[in-house]
Formats: C-alpha cells, structure tokens, sequence
C-alpha cells in the first residue's frame, strides 16, 4: 500500500472518529452554503419567472399596422422567412372580419371579431390544435363564456351583407376545438383558418365562396391584397429594429417599445442586483470556509507531527487535511442540497394559493446544484491545500510535545 | 561496536518565555546497542537533543552530526538538513528509528493493533505474528482491538513501546517514558523494555530526570551542566559524557 492510498484511509478513519467535531464542520458548511441555494433560488424562481414571463409575453412581440395598406402575399412570404420574426399572418378589413355566433345553450347572439391563425401562432402557444379548413374555430375564453359553450360544441356562425339590393344571411357549422384562456386576449375573438378569414371578406364583398356554396360575383383574378397583419418578433429585442424598418418602409406601425424598455430594465437591474448579491455570498462564504478549514489544519498538527514522526513525507501530509476538506465539502454541500429542497417544496407548498398555475417562486436548475459543489470543493481544497503546505513545512518535533 | 550517533559541537537556540535557551553538545559518540540515559531536570533539553537525535528537529549548527544505524549505511544528518532533504531525513527515521514520547503520542483514531503495525505497514512489511509476540511480552495482547482511549496511561506507554519497535528499528527513542506512571508500574515496563532492547540488539537513549532509576537500570548517563552566559541573557545547558 502506497503512502498516498495509507494517508486516505486514515484522513478518513480520524474524519469518523472525530464525528462530532466533522458533523460541526459539515453544519457550519451548510447553514453557510443552504441559505445561499435558497437566495439563488428564490432569484431563478420569482426573478426569473417574472422577467420571462415579462419577455414572452406575446402582447410585449407584437407589433401592430397603424391604418389600412396593401400587403402582397410575397410581402407575407418575406417577412415570414426571416429570423427575428415569430408568426405573421394577413388581416381583413375590420368590418369584413366578424361573425355572428350563436349556440343553443345561449340565448343571444354575439357579434364576434376573427382573427386568422395557423402554426406557431405566440397568442395560442398553449393550445396544441389548430383551425383547419372551413369549419373550426377556436374561441376567446370571453366569446366562449358568453355562448356557454366549451371545447368539442358546435355553434352556428352567420355572416350578413347587403347584395344587390337585398339583404343576404348565410350560415355555417362551427366546431369549438378549443377555448383560449382568458390571459391569452381579453376580448371576444373567435381564431379560424386564414381560409375562412378570406371567406368572409369575400362573401361581405359580394364574391362568391364556392367551397362553401355562397353565392355573389365572380372571384377576383387579380393577386390578392390585405389592408393589414399581425406580426410578432421572436423576442422582445428584436421589436425595436423591426418596426424601424417598417417605417423605413413606409409602414406605419405601433408596438410596446415603451414597456420593453422597461421590462429590459428590469431585467438588467435586477441581475445587477442580484449578480452582487449572489458575488457578496460567494466571497463571504469562501472566507467562512476557508477559515473554519485554516483552523482544522491547526488542530490537526499534532496528529500531522506524529505522522512525520513514523516517517510519513512532507508532500503526502498535505493530502490528509485536503481531504478531509474534501469530506467537509461534499457532506456540507450534500446537507445544504437537503435543507435547500425542503425549503424549496415548502415555500412552494405555502406560497402555492397566491401562484398562477405552473408558477413556481423558488427552483434551481441541475447545473445550479453542481455550481455549488463545484465552488464548495475549490474553496474546500484551496484552503486545505495553502494550510497543508503550511502544515508540511512545520518541523516533525514541532506538535510532538503536546501529545 | 561502531559508532551510530557521532555529533561534535552541535548548537540548538530557542527563546522560551522570551528568554534565551542554549542547547550545546560538545562531543558525543554513542555506540551500537549501547544504553543511554540523557539525565538533567526538566527544561534542561533532553527532549530537544532527542529530537535531533530523532531527525525530527534541525540544530542551528553542528562541526558534525552523523548517523550510523548500520555498519553499510552512514548518514551527515546537518548536510540533509542543510540540504533539505526533509523525504530522506523521513525516509531514515521511517527504517532506522522508533520514537517514544512522554504521553504515548498514539494515534486516537488507530486501534491499538493499528498503532502498532502503522510503522510496518509504511514500510511495507508483511503481516506476520510479531506485532502480536512484541504485544504479549509487553503485556497488552489483550488490548489490540481497543481504542488507546480506552487504555490505562501504563497501558499506552506499553503500546508506544511495541509501536517503536514494531518494524524493528536499530535506534530506539524514549523521552521520559515512564514519568506519568507510577514507580512499581515504571519499573516493570522499564524492565521488559530492556530484555527486549537486549534482545533485539537495539542502541537505545532515554531521558529521564531520575537519577536513581538512571544508576538502577545500570545505563550510560550523558548528564546535564548549565550556566548563564551572555550577561545573563542565555541559559545554556550543556550534555556531556
């Protein structure tokens, strides 16, 4: 047996027979490092999830045309190939765009606006399913809540319009594949395939819709246009560049500049703050560490002494307080990841009632966990290591006469 | 018999309470399997010469400091150390030398079977059944698998015995070993220690501040002289034959 593999086995024989003065080392790690897990995850639980829910919020991407244009569907195509944008559909005219709804578990019937949608749409991310051809749609918890109605109904649609002289109604059969929560959009909208969007505006145009049997003028052979668009950029930082090259454009848009600005200034601030904090922690804590293992090394000169007595070289003596650091480190962080996650699930727990749904105040990621060993076991060993040189280089007579 | 430990004007200085202390050796030559006993009161600097006999403290100066432990291996103790050779001073002490201090110095955590064999495991010795013959002539074969706190002070000074000559050393150390014990106890692991330190051909040096026990035990004394020196700023003790 090498000296190296004698001096682990009784670094740790002395680390279990001083169990209690180990134990003190390990809780004093711990209610140094816990509280420190707890801060960091109260940081990624309530700052994070507050600035991403700030930053991923659709309404903050969304970038809005002022007035009525002329958009091709080659424009659409464009912007719909770049990048830094999410989602960009055509909108109708706004008086084109509604639609009377009616179910026959309400009694009224409710003018509703449409909004066209399809994949990747940021306003109904939550919702798996989408409209397709002629006859789903997708209702705003408001429209929903006013027809008494909930996903897998059906509910009669109706458009009016006044064609050649006379005033004209057609109905069509709707199926409610979902209903969008109402912190989605507050107002009564029902969400359709751009096809039936179309369809509309046809219809109240006095165009006939030939895959649903209304009946009007021919169809227009001309490319289509649309007055307008709903467009969303892929994050919050890229709002500003685009609505600037829109106007460069000569498109007059609107968009949340104000609160972006805002909700990046938070974000800034707030990892600011808490980046000191969390620098603060870490050098208090590395001291706190280091100290209590710098004394360790002390107390333990006299064990060292009788070590290097019986012939133990200097450089393999050092290795008995690392590692007993090393032990120090790894339970101390191992209790600290205990106390954390019982704190954790408790604040959770209290804290649950006053949360939305899925909302967690306080979490770490896996790679926060290994962070913290990480940091623990580097401080652990460096003061180990600065008190073992010392250690080594100390006479062999020097903690004799104490024994 | 050869010579082992050959020192000529060999100097340790210290301050103790902010006084001057002057460790000097003149001359000393002990011989293999020879009996020595460093006699002198206490603070005198017996343990300190034991010390640098043990390899385990370096003087401030010395004409000459060699070790002997065998007749084909000789060693300049103040070249190492002048050399820092710290690795081959361990090394020396490891092979050559076991060291008996005042209170034991076991190691709490080690069985006393562990204790005991420690110095033959780091030098790779193999396991046989010396460890447990050296314990039953020195009487503690029943207390191998305790803890040294659980041992009576007589007791440990027994297991710090076996633990010296456990691998079979050529020098053994004593410091006062038997000055917490009482007279009738002292006497008889004095007397065991001797048979086997007779047996084993081993030089072996004690301190001791009993000159009494010194004459009774019939071993060399390398007695004690002090004085003040400096304008009575030193106190310098001084050993000779």
């Amino acid at each position: 047996m090498s000296q190296f593999s004698k001096i682990i086995s009784l670094s740790f024989r002395d680390y279990s027979h001083e169990w209690r003065m180990s134990g003190c080392f390990v809780l004093a790690l711990a209610s140094v490092l816990a509280p420190m897990m707890i801060l960091f995850g109260l940081k990624f639980g309530i700052v994070s999830s507050m600035i991403t829910g700030l930053i991923e919020n659709p309404g903050n991407r969304e970038i809005r045309a002022v007035g009525s244009g002329r958009y091709e569907q080659a424009w659409f195509d464009e912007y719909a190939g770049r990048k830094e944008i999410a989602f960009i559909i055509p909108k109708t005219r706004s008086l084109a765009a509604t639609i009377q709804l009616k179910s026959k578990s309400a009694g009224r019937i409710f003018s509703t606006e449409l909004f066209a949608t399809a994949e990747n749409d940021p306003l109904l991310q939550t919702i798996n399913v989408k409209p397709q051809g002629f006859y789903q749609v997708i209702l705003s918890d408001s429209i929903a809540n006013k027809l008494n109605i909930k996903k897998g109904d059906r509910l009669d649609g109706s458009l009016v319009r006044q064609f050649r002289g006379k005033r004209e109604r057609v109905h069509i059969d709707l199926e409610v594949i979902d209903v969008a929560p109402a912190s989605v959009i507050g107002r009564s909208v029902a969400f359709v395939s751009l096809d039936l969007l179309l369809a509309t505006e046809s219809f109240k145009d006095g165009r006939a819709v030939a895959e649903l049997n209304w009946s009007g003028n021919a169809s227009e052979t001309d490319k289509r246009n649309y007055p307008s668009f709903r467009m969303y950029a892929r994050s919050i930082v890229d709002v500003e560049n685009l609505v600037n090259e829109l106007e460069q454009e000569g498109i007059n848009v609107k968009a949340n500049l104000a609160e972006i600005n805002t909700v990046q200034s938070i974000d800034r601030n707030l990892s600011i703050i808490f980046w000191i904090i969390a620098c603060v922690g870490a050098v208090g804590f590395s001291f706190s560490l280091g100290a209590s293992l710098w004394a360790n090394v002390d107390r333990k000169r006299k064990d060292l002494s009788i070590l290097r007595l019986v012939g133990f070289q200097g450089g393999k003596i050092i290795l008995f307080p690392v590692l007993q650091s090393m032990y120090t480190g790894m339970l101390g962080w191992l209790l600290a990841v205990l106390i954390y996650l019982v704190a954790e699930q408790t604040i959770n727990q209290l804290l649950a009632p006053s949360l939305e749904i899925d909302q967690i105040i306080c979490y770490l990621l896996p790679q926060h966990f290994f962070w913290a060993l990480g940091l623990t076991m580097f401080v652990a060993s460096t003061a180990a290591i600065l008190g073992g040189i010392r250690a080594s280089r100390i006479e062999p007579s020097d903690g004799l006469r104490d024994i | 018999m050869p010579v082992v430990y050959s020192l000529k004007n060999v100097v340790k200085s210290r301050l103790v309470e902010g006084a001057g202390f002057r460790l000097s050796i003149p001359s000393i030559e002990i011989n293999a399997q020879e009996n020595v006993a460093l006699v002198g009161h206490s603070g005198c600097g017996k343990s300190t010469l034991l010390d640098m006999l043990a390899l385990a403290l370096h003087p401030d100066s010395a004409e000459h400091f060699s070790l002997t432990p065998k007749e084909d291996e000789s060693y300049s103790i103040d070249t190492l150390w002048q050399k820092k050779k710290q690795n081959v001073l361990a090394k020396i002490r490891k092979q050559h030398i076991g060291y008996v201090l005042q209170q034991g110095g076991l190691l709490p955590y080690l069985t006393v079977r562990e204790n005991i064999e420690l110095p033959r495991k780091l030098m790779d010795m193999p396991e046989d059944d010396s460890t447990r013959s050296i314990a039953r002539v020195m009487g503690i074969h029943r207390q191998l698998d305790k803890l040294p706190g659980l041992l009576s002070a007589g007791e440990r000074q027994r297991v710090a015995f076996t633990r010296a000559l456990s691998h079979r050393p050529t020098i053994l150390l004593a410091d006062e070993p038997t000055a917490s014990l009482d007279p009738i106890t002292a006497r008889k692991i004095m007397a065991v220690v001797m048979e086997l330190v007779k047996g084993l051909k081993i030089t072996m040096i004690t301190a001791s501040h009993d000159w009494a026990h010194v004459y009774k035990m019939d071993l060399r004394s390398l007695h004690q002289e002090a004085e003040v020196v400096e304008n009575g700023n030193v106190y310098q003790s001084t050993f000779r034959d």
